[in-house]
């Protein structure tokens, strides 16, 4: 046993299940295994690497502009973080200014993409549960964010806000939009808070989420979790604290203390009316001028690196410029980081409460898995 | 009643219950709750006559099982228990004393439970086998563990089931019985005709809220849809079937839902199905009312583990157990 009392030292267990990398119950390409004796989980094991697309490699040699445009091709949940942070790579390497009011509207994108990848977070939480009302709810209720994004990105996936020194022209905020975006925050906060409370409410859902998935304050910190996973066991850390983009805004970061799949949901329940906050800020605060700064020149840069808080957690993306074209590209998502968190939350329960254990650390596998392991044999 | 008519009713009541039955999982499943999830839901007749009908028309691929034709046999097997189990509650057919009676009806049911359990062990779907490179060079913490199919693991639940999951509604079987001091149906229907339905006294609704319970338990409907939650690893018993089968499947658990409510009318209201009474309205009504009221709870919760599973069914037997006492008062 290791020092948790938690997971087993035996080589052979009772049962193995496994599960994927395709299976009908998994909407991502992952495999678990499961070592089950009596249908509690002594170990688990989550492999990722199947569905390698190569971005990094595909990213090499490309002119920095579409390497960056590339970037938000990786998740289609955090698409904005991708392109931000890549972006961000470019301007710290290069020296690029970027305009306040470019920086404001950069804030309030990554904020909406927040909620909504919270809200998917929270419908999926649901179905795993196996709550489907509760699920449709949250995806009814996260429609109104999709369509913001729809109205300032273009897009409801990929919206291609951030470029090099500021944002798309297209995507200014003028009045209307201010509007909509002020109304919309309006209908999401009061549903959100209504449905948060019923969800908690309930005892049978709590009955399923309390205690299920427990990863101590220690463990998180051992297996290098991030973000909310990280936060919802206690430990205040949030990389937007040291961000320059969101210094002129206030917010609370919200932690949990068990670990456990009701603290995870608590933490992304509480940290959507943080996200509206924010973005009221940002509103209220608008500054005006330009969003775009084009007066910057394109010089060869080494390595440069930059880490955002996205809503997974900690997003880290480095390369170099040559020539303008990219080169030694390395991205690294939370899930990847999250997966020993995961592994670890699943042991010591029931098998059914397996997949909401590892649900609870919101993986998102397709957008993890860009590398590719070569093994010999 | 000649033999010709009883004939006549039999397979007229049997076409009515087909009928009716194939409409049950659409009002349950895509009618009632699509309502409740605020979304349109595809159409009424999509889950119960769309599918079989677009499953009959569907190639028949060899199951990944080591007894493909015995697998494919069982949701004919099921379908036939669950058929007996609707004859022997037909008036018609009381003649035959001890097939109709309380011990014939538990037996078929424990027919119907027990396939889940065959299912599950003899279906290998491929989605649980291993690649065994990257799974002994990437893994390789416990490589000498053996390896199970998910619907091994499905087959074990049918079989906890079988074990607790269904005290429920057996309990709830024996109120009637207890109350009429009869096992055979001709008796429990006989004394209801004289003295009242039973579900019309204290017992009588204990029993019918515990035989509703079972009726959701044994049709695996959330919260009790442990034996094949797709939030689960698990995807059930019925993952290897394809074509025909599935469709048999399909139609089989819409039957069953017809089937539970014609029991239900059976043994509480003392109305067995019978195409020459009007009393056949109840019956159909009933059999429209159990699912709408199970789209409803099944809507609002989720799926239960074991460790509510266990408390709920505890507490459900309980009531029927003082159901039972009550009907000696």
């Amino acid at each position: 046993m290791n020092e948790d009392n938690k997971m087993t030292d035996k080589k052979v267990i009772e049962t193995e299940i496994t599960m994927g990398t395709v299976h009908s119950a998994a909407i991502e390409p992952y495999r678990v295994r499961l070592f089950v004796e009596d249908e509690i989980v002594r170990d688990a094991e989550i492999t990722v690497g199947i569905n390698h697309r190569g971005i990094e490699r595909i990213m090499e040699g490309l002119p920095v502009e579409k390497a960056n445009s590339l970037t938000e091709k990786i998740c289609g949940i955090c698409s904005n973080s991708h392109i931000w942070n890549s972006v961000l790579v470019a301007e710290k390497a290069i020296g690029i200014d970027v305009p306040e009011r470019a920086q404001y509207i950069r804030v309030i994108m990554e904020e909406l993409e927040r909620l909504h990848s919270h809200m998917l977070y929270l419908a999926h939480g649901s179905e795993v549960l196996g709550h489907e009302t509760f699920a449709m709810r949250f995806f009814y209720i996260r429609e109104t964010v999709m369509e913001l994004l729809r109205m300032i990105g273009g897009n409801r996936v990929q919206y291609g806000v951030s470029i090099i020194g500021g944002v798309r022209p297209r995507c200014e905020l003028d009045e209307m939009r201010i509007l909509k975006i002020r109304e919309g925050m309006d209908i999401i906060e009061e549903k959100i808070l209504e449905f948060a409370d019923r969800f908690v409410s309930d005892p049978m859902i709590m009955a399923r989420i309390t205690g299920v998935g427990v990863l101590t304050q220690k463990q998180a910190i051992k297996l290098a979790a991030t973000g909310p996973t990280l936060r919802s066991t206690g430990v205040e850390t949030d990389l937007r604290r040291e961000m320059e983009s969101y210094d002129p805004f206030e917010f609370d970061v919200i932690t949990q203390d068990d670990g456990d799949v009701k603290s995870n949901l608590l933490v992304r329940v509480l940290e959507i009316p943080e996200a509206i906050k924010i973005i009221r800020q940002a509103l209220d605060n608008l500054p005006g001028g330009k969003i775009t700064n084009r007066s910057w020149e394109m010089q060869d840069a080494p390595i440069t690196k930059s880490y955002i808080e996205v809503p997974r957690g900690k997003l880290y993306h480095s390369y170099s410029l040559e020539d303008g074209r990219v080169r030694n590209c390395i991205i690294r998502t939370p899930s990847i980081t999250n997966i020993g968190a995961m592994q670890y939350a699943a042991v010591g329960h029931h098998i059914t409460d397996a997949q909401l254990a590892i649900v609870q650390c919101d993986p998102c596998f397709t957008c993890t898995d860009r590398a590719i392991q070569i093994i010999k044999i | 009643m000649t033999a010709l008519n009883s004939l006549i009713a039999v397979i007229g009541t049997l076409i009515v219950a087909l009928l009716v039955s194939v409409w049950l999982p659409g009002i349950e499943r895509k009618f009632v709750q699509a309502r409740i999830q605020q979304r349109v839901g595809p159409p009424i007749s999509s889950a119960g006559i769309m599918a079989p009908i677009k499953f009959f028309f569907k190639e028949t691929i060899n199951p990944n099982s080591p007894m493909p034709k015995l697998y494919n046999a069982l949701p004919i097997i099921s379908f036939l228990s669950v058929l007996f189990i609707l004859l022997l509650t037909m008036p018609q057919l009381y003649v035959f004393a001890a097939f109709t009676s309380i011990i014939a009806l538990v037996g078929l049911l424990k027919i119907e439970e027990v396939i889940y359990m065959f299912m599950g062990s003899l279906s290998k779907s491929i989605m649980s086998l291993k690649m065994p490179f990257p799974d002994i060079v990437k893994g390789a913490k416990h490589p000498d563990s053996p390896r199970s199919y998910l619907e091994e693991l499905s087959s074990l639940r049918a079989f906890r089931l079988i074990a607790f999951g269904s005290f429920p509604l057996y309990i709830a079987l024996f109120v009637p019985v207890a109350m009429t001091k009869s096992i055979y149906l001709s008796g429990i229907v006989a004394y209801q005709q004289i003295h009242g339905p039973v579900l019309f006294t204290l017992a009588g609704v204990l029993g019918a809220i515990v035989f509703f319970i079972g009726y959701m338990i044994l049709l695996n409907e959330y919260p009790f849809a442990i034996l094949k939650t797709k939030a689960d690893v698990i995807e059930g018993p019925l993952m290897e079937y394809a074509a025909k089968y599935r469709a048999y499947n399909y139609i089989t658990r819409g039957f069953l839902m017809f089937v539970l409510a014609s029991i239900f009318t059976t043994l509480f209201l003392g109305i067995p199905p019978n195409l020459f009474s009007w009393t056949i309205l109840v019956t159909i009504v009933v059999a429209l009312i159990f699912p709408i009221l199970m789209a409803v709870m099944s809507a609002f919760s989720p799926i239960f583990t074991y460790k509510q599973f266990y408390p709920t069914v505890a507490g459900v037997s309980v009531i029927g157990i003082l159901a039972i006492i009550a009907s000696f008062l």
